[in-house]
């Protein structure tokens, strides 16, 4: 195999723990005060991705970048732990409230001033807005070949490869870099940082940008760029289940209740 | 391909009508998701007076465009070309954008399946719009046709609502699974519009050099699932659960463990490290309902529990409980149900006769 030497960026964000989210009621945004803070699973996966091109590719360089408040540097000293070579953090208030939209616009502004790459990674979803559209979106901003919903890639004579993982099989497909590809969260077993590389990261330290940096307009950004609202919220309940029971010997009571209630239709397509 | 741009609003908001939805194929076939768009697309267009419009692509559409309107589409324009053989993200959200420009809808629904959200991404940029994704519910307010698009978030916990009031079309993908299959008619009218595209070579970069097609059908969209789990006892315990599970066309689902020994392939299980489900029947036949099997399941709309024990906590999250030796119950529901298949078919004639007799005719 030719040994290449890659320019890898990394999207990775910073969400509230998912088991200690808590919802304000009346705003109806995340109480991140309460919730420990952690990189997005999906997003580790994808750096775990990058480091094992760069395991094969030694020369390669790996970029992390985030879009987040400051307190989202922990994020990007992580995976600097874990062998990433450098980090961005692109934060200014005008970024409050993004939506899909000016986030992928935001990203994709970034990394067009870090100019050229050749793989963009990105996580499947994240776990506090969970709608994918992140990663696929810049890829659109920026014009280039994606593939989603990866379980694994590789580089082979200058092409770039991916696994994706659908409803109905495994499809493989074929890319010329630059490309963008999100990676599921059970596509491999991130690696642990090291102690040295700990105290390296944070030797090294993260760069910080701002809205002036990557030439957005203010009005492009944040809540004002975004094209959707959220209207209000409610919990679901869950359902009450009443646990009716039927003997060994009601077996026939039993499927006519199925039938009866329309939970079972015999004979249907 | 936009470049940096912003999410500008359209001028005219007013010059965007109907609904679109885009129904995602394999070899000549809508995929099931796509047909659930069909219904809640179709009531949401009705609803205000408008029509549905169906999209299909592939490289032989001729089916699809029979398929699309049988099932309810108003209009369907399909796209033909050998280059559309394979979901690529490129042509599709390029042929895709092109038609969104010229008839304007006012809604586009894309099933959220992976190539589905992955089309959606883009065509959002691209449209400079916004899009809800997985959605469970989806309404129109006849008050200046928005969509009221609700998903669950934070972990299934709340439901959000959201709205897109200023931009066209307004988008959304719909969670398979969730709405229903709508019925086939053959004697409906419908407009059909066949176009064969010249599609840009630069478009064809990223090429589709294998699929591996899943043995088993997904379980994410299953109406019915028989599961099974260490109370089997055996390997051959599976036979019983299948024997059940096509009796009423359902799928087999599994525990952890009996996959772990080699019972049952890992495609076919349940919970945190398997599948998540949310069937309309979901029977649990010696399964005790631990933590991580409950999280892939909890979600079906009625539960059954068949076990020996009965303080299994899989009862306290069941609709029915049925305390008893799997290997003695489940025969006995068969018994009940062959019997009512029967008396089923001796009454009332059902519709599929009915077809068995044309073929028989058009054999002669
Ligand atoms: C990280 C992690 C991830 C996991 N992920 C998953 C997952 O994705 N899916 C999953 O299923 N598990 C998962 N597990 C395993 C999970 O914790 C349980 O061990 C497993 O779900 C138990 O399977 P079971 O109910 O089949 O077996 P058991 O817990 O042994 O239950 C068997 C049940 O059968 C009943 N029974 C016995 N004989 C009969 C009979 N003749 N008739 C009727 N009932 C009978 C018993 O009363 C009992 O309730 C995971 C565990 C870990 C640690
Ligand atoms: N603010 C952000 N900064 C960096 N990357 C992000 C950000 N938001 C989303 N992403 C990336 O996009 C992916 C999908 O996120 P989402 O569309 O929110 O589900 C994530 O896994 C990240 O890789």
């Amino acid at each position: 195999m030719i040994e290449m030497a890659l320019e890898i960026i990394v999207m990775i964000k910073q969400v509230p723990d998912s088991s200690e989210v808590v919802i304000d009621p009346v705003t109806f945004t995340l109480n991140r005060g309460a919730a420990r803070n952690v990189i997005n699973p999906a997003d580790e996966n994808a750096v775990e991705q990058a480091l094992r091109i760069k395991d094969k590719n030694p020369d390669t360089h790996i970029t992390v970048i985030t879009m987040g408040p400051p307190f989202a540097e922990t994020a990007l000293l992580d995976s600097m732990a874990r062998g990433v070579d450098r980090a961005i953090l692109v934060t200014d208030r005008a970024f409050a409230g993004a939506d899909t939209y000016p986030t992928g616009l935001t990203l994709a502004a970034t990394i067009t001033k870090m100019g050229k790459f050749d793989i963009i990674y990105a996580g499947e979803e994240s776990t506090d807005s969970s709608t994918g559209h992140v990663g696929p979106g810049v890829a659109e901003f920026l014009g280039n070949e994606q593939a989603s919903y990866t379980s694994n890639s590789w580089v082979e004579d200058g092409f770039v490869f991916a696994e994706r993982q659908l409803e109905d099989g495994v499809e493989t497909v074929k890319m010329e870099p630059p490309c963008l590809i999100t990676v599921l969260t059970n596509a491999n077993i991130p690696r642990e940082a090291t102690l040295r590389m700990k105290i390296d990261s944070i030797k090294k330290g993260i760069e910080t940008w701002t809205l002036a940096d990557i030439g957005l307009k203010p009005e492009w950004v944040g809540l004002k760029g975004s094209p959707t609202i959220v209207k209000s919220m409610r919990t679901i309940n869950e359902k009450k289940r009443e646990g009716k029971k039927f003997g060994v010997d009601e077996m026939d009571k039993f499927v006519d209740e199925l039938i009866s209630k329309g939970i079972l239709n015999l004979g249907d397509e | 391909m936009v470049g940096l741009i912003n999410a500008e609003a359209p001028e005219s908001i007013d010059d965007y009508k109907n609904v679109m939805v885009f129904l995602e194929s394999r070899d000549g076939k809508i995929k099931r998701p796509g047909l659930e768009m069909i219904s809640v697309g179709s009531r949401m267009a009705h609803k205000v007076n408008e029509i549905l419009i169906g999209v299909v692509f592939g490289d032989n559409v001729g089916q699809l465009l029979k398929e699309a309107g049988e099932y309810g589409c108003d209009k369907v324009i399909g796209y033909e070309s050998p280059d559309l053989k394979d979901f690529r993200t490129i042509p599709y959200a390029t042929l895709l954008s092109d038609l969104i420009s010229e008839f304007k809808p006012n809604i586009l629904l894309i099933p959220a399946t992976r190539n589905g959200r992955d089309l959606a991404s883009r065509i959002a940029v691209r449209s400079r719009t916004g899009v809800t994704a997985d959605c469970t519910e989806l309404d129109v307010d006849p008050d200046g046709r928005i969509l009221q698009a609700r998903r669950p978030t934070y972990g299934e916990s709340t439901l959000a609502e959201i709205l897109c009031r200023k931009h066209r079309p307004q988008m959304a993908t719909a969670r398979p699974g969730i709405f229903e299959v709508p019925e086939r008619k053959s004697d409906v009218r419908y407009e059909t519009d066949l176009r064969k595209p010249k599609i840009k070579k630069e478009y064809l970069k990223k090429e589709v050099v294998g699929f591996k097609p899943k043995t088993t059908v997904d379980l994410t969209s299953a109406k019915y699932i028989v599961s099974g789990g260490l109370g089997l006892g055996k390997a051959k315990g599976f036979d019983l659960i299948k024997e059940l599970a096509d009796e009423i066309e359902a799928y087999v689902g599994a525990s952890r463990p009996t996959v772990d020994l080699g019972w049952i392939t890992r495609d076919h299980q349940v919970g945190q490290t398997g599948q998540s489900v949310r069937p309309q029947l979901y029977m649990a036949c010696g399964i005790s309902g631990k933590a991580q099997h409950l999280m892939g399941m909890k979600l079906s709309q009625n539960i059954v529990s068949i076990n020996i024990d009965p303080d299994a906590e899989i009862n306290g999250i069941s609709d029915y409980i049925i305390i008893g030796d799997l290997y003695e119950v489940i025969p006995k529901i068969i018994e009940e149900i062959r019997k009512r298949k029967n008396s089923v078919s001796k009454d009332s004639k059902p519709k599929k006769d009915e077809n068995e007799v044309k073929e028989g005719e058009v054999k002669t």
